[in-house]
């Protein structure tokens, strides 16, 4: 018996993995969160408006549903906030968006330089290859569609309750349309290999062919028997919704239930070595993210590996590739569809001022990893509680109550501490996140 | 040109920042990144340890987030580097980590006062104090443009802040699409239009905030004003200061004046802007 520790590469913030190993074989596993920004704490008291300022800053990558999250929660503690169809349009353009440029990152940056370790490829080596640099090009690219209705990203705040602070014109909406046409043909010509109609149609079917950088990703996992490793629950949850492609959904590992219960979502506290507390939905732990989504909106191709490879690795690596293309399709019928509404109102003023408000609110969305939630309670105008979970937390978070972490469990009975990296990778751990 | 990006206490904004940077395949030509921890596959462990024991000599030590105050590897590596580069306002001041915990701060400041980590003497080693990418995140023009010039040039000049003044010496609002409201005094009425100043309701910090935000544009496209988000002022050492999207008045003015301006000029040019605005801005 030894065990290992060791910092995690490649993850949003500072992580390490300790592993217990018996005969080779790892036996237990801890994903170690040491250090924690106390953003909870700094917003109580504050004016509920300054959560849009300072929750964004709790990720780089995912800041925008931060905002989001924290703008759903603040209306839902007002009485009736009306938002036109513009403004609603316009915050899932940019939740899309950001979900986009996250999975390309992902993808390139994070995922597929583990698998080089196995069969080195110039074209997509980190810092050198023309493919690595054409996929940081891209994601950049997709944030300038959050800019061109947002202002900046990293870290806008331009989502208010009652709507968005930009009166923008066709034009940044035909622009946001170019934009994502590059970004479309670069994962279709690039990611997969494969014409767009053909896309479309594999979504539907129970067979796959990618090519590309996806098949060149799947071929070495085959071959270094990668496929079926990082099985955990194979519970999945998804709390948020983007309409029409994903809605609030369960499944408990044998049955899928069409809600999720937002009072059965529950923090406990996990052992002390993550400074994270676990989340437990019915006190069970449950996956979150896109293999959680694609999976629970009925993907079919999904579906079709998941039944082969349950919640493993390449389940999970290939469902949030193909997010890609399934994001890029809603982005398209969402900015067509903005077009009709461009005379709308970005903003309708809320009948009640929030400075003398009372009451309670909550909100989930769906960021790129997955269901996060924002609580808070406002007394008089001013913050009194606020409470995020965050997608990482159900995913990376610690045991708690006799229950490994999703994460964690992933790893038992793994036999390299490379592949033990992977598999957390798999997850898109976001330290930031899950400590906050 | 040798690099060594470290993160601390961060939500890695200010990568992220930088990814987005257009000509990113020309900086990485030009400036070596040996270690960056999304970036990397090499062990942070390995490339600091060649650092430290002379093998490797470092030219710019690069530290994204707030720092721990005993935070001795940091020291050490800046004690050996050519220079020291705060980027992102958690590294300069210590911003929101250093706001819910006493022992965080920037490397040489915790936020308004001389010291941080490193002390109010350090110098790196071609003589230059902690070179402050502020901003939350730091625009990645400013990062992009601070590495290539310490190339170039093996110096650049710095405000009182250590921000290099190229950047930093202009105001957010220079450039802003709403300066004619600005000038002669007109508020937004409400949020989600582009008419009217967010300065004199909204809490905008924009004729306050030493920025080129305006000028080069957020992604190549706009910016928060632009897009109708008051500037909360992010690269000065108080962001985030409480009340972000309010403007203090105090007797109808605005507590807190754009730069350089004193109380007196400001109460007669109001007066004569408001007694003239053209009718076509009052809409």
């Amino acid at each position: 018996m030894k065990i290992t520790k060791e910092v995690l590469l490649r993850v949003e913030g500072e992580a390490l993995l300790e592993l217990d190993w018996n005969k080779g074989v790892i036996e237990d596993a801890k994903i170690i969160l040491p250090s924690s920004r106390g953003i909870e704490k700094i917003l109580k008291s504050r004016p509920a408006m300054d959560a849009l300022v300072i929750t964004p800053r709790v990720c780089g990558i995912c800041g925008h549903a931060h905002l989001m999250a924290s703008v759903g929660a603040i209306e839902n503690a007002m009485p009736k906030v009306g938002l036109s169809e513009k403004a609603k349009l316009v915050r899932d353009i940019t939740l899309i968006s950001e979900i986009i440029q996250n999975h390309i990152k992902w993808f390139y940056l994070f995922i597929v330089p583990d698998v080089l370790k196995f069969k080195s490829i110039d074209l997509l080596t980190p810092l050198k290859g023309k493919r690595w640099f054409e996929a940081v090009k891209v994601s950049g690219l997709t944030t300038r569609i959050i800019a061109l209705f947002g202002g900046q990203w990293p870290h806008s705040s331009y989502a208010v309750p009652g709507g968005v602070t930009s009166d923008f014109t066709e034009r940044e909406i035909s622009k946001a349309l170019s934009i994502l046409k590059e970004v479309r043909t670069f994962f279709l010509e690039k990611t997969i290999d494969m014409q767009e109609s053909e896309f479309a149609n594999s979504l539907k079917k129970t067979h796959y062919g990618f090519g590309g950088d996806l098949g060149i990703f799947l071929d070495i996992c085959a071959d270094y028997n990668l496929v079926d490793m990082g099985k955990s629950y194979n519970r999945f949850i998804t709390g948020g919704e983007i309409f029409p492609c994903v809605e609030p959904a369960h499944y408990t590992g044998s049955r899928r239930l069409c809600y999720m219960n937002m009072s059965c979502v529950r923090e406990i506290k996990g052992e002390g070595y993550s400074k994270a507390p676990a989340v437990r939905y019915r006190d069970l732990p449950y996956e979150t993210g896109p293999l959680a989504r694609q999976f629970l909106s009925g993907n079919a191709v999904v579906k079709s590996i998941h039944k082969k490879h349950r919640d493993s690795y390449i389940t999970r690596v290939v469902s949030r590739v193909l997010e890609i293309g399934v994001m890029c399709i809603q982005l398209e019928e969402k900015l067509r569809e903005l077009y009709h509404h461009i005379d709308e109102p970005s903003y309708i003023e809320p009948s009640e001022d929030l400075k003398n408000l009372s009451g309670e609110g909550a909100y989930a969305v769906e960021a790129a990893r997955g269901t996060l939630i924002h609580r808070l309670t406002i007394e008089k105008g001013r913050i009194s509680e606020y409470s995020i979970i965050t997608p990482s937390q159900w995913n990376l978070g610690p045991r708690a109550g006799g229950l490994l972490g999703v994460a964690e469990r992933a790893l038992i009975g793994l036999d390299d501490s490379h592949k033990a990296q992977m598999v957390v990778r798999s997850f898109d751990m976001c330290s930031v996140c899950t400590t906050h | 040109m040798k690099a060594v990006w470290l993160q601390r206490f961060s939500c890695c904004g200010n990568t992220h920042s930088l990814l987005n940077h257009e000509d990113i395949e020309f900086l990485f030509g030009e400036i070596e990144f040996l270690y960056h921890p999304s970036l990397s596959t090499e062990q942070e462990e390995h490339v600091v340890n060649k650092v430290l024991n002379g093998e490797i000599h470092l030219n710019i030590l690069i530290i994204e987030g707030a720092v721990s105050r005993d935070d001795s590897l940091i020291k050490d590596l800046a004690s050996v580097s050519d220079f020291v580069v705060a980027v992102g306002n958690c590294a300069s001041f210590g911003n929101i980590p250093a706001l819910s915990d006493e022992s965080l701060c920037g490397l040489q400041f915790r936020f308004k006062s001389w010291g941080g980590l490193l002390g109010d003497n350090f110098k790196g080693k071609k003589g230059l104090p902690v070179i402050n990418l502020s901003g939350c995140p730091a625009h990645p023009e400013w990062i992009a443009g601070t590495l290539l010039e310490l190339k170039r040039k093996g110096s650049i000049e710095l405000d009182e802040w250590g921000r290099p003044k190229k950047f930093y010496s202009s105001f957010t609002h220079w450039g802003c699409t709403r300066n004619e409201y600005f000038e002669w005094k007109v508020e937004s009425k409400s949020l989600g239009t582009a008419h009217g100043c967010l300065f004199y309701k909204y809490g905008c910090r924009g004729p306050m905030t030493g920025s080129t935000c305006n000028i080069i544009l957020w992604n190549g496209v706009s910016s928060k004003t632009r897009a109708g988000t008051p500037c909360f002022g992010c690269t000065e050492f108080d962001f985030p200061r409480e009340n972000l999207w309010e403007t203090r008045l105090f007797a109808g003015i605005p507590a807190e004046l754009p730069k350089d301006v004193p109380k007196r000029a400001y109460i007669m040019i109001s007066g004569i802007a408001k007694t003239f605005t053209p009718d076509r801005l009052k809409g």
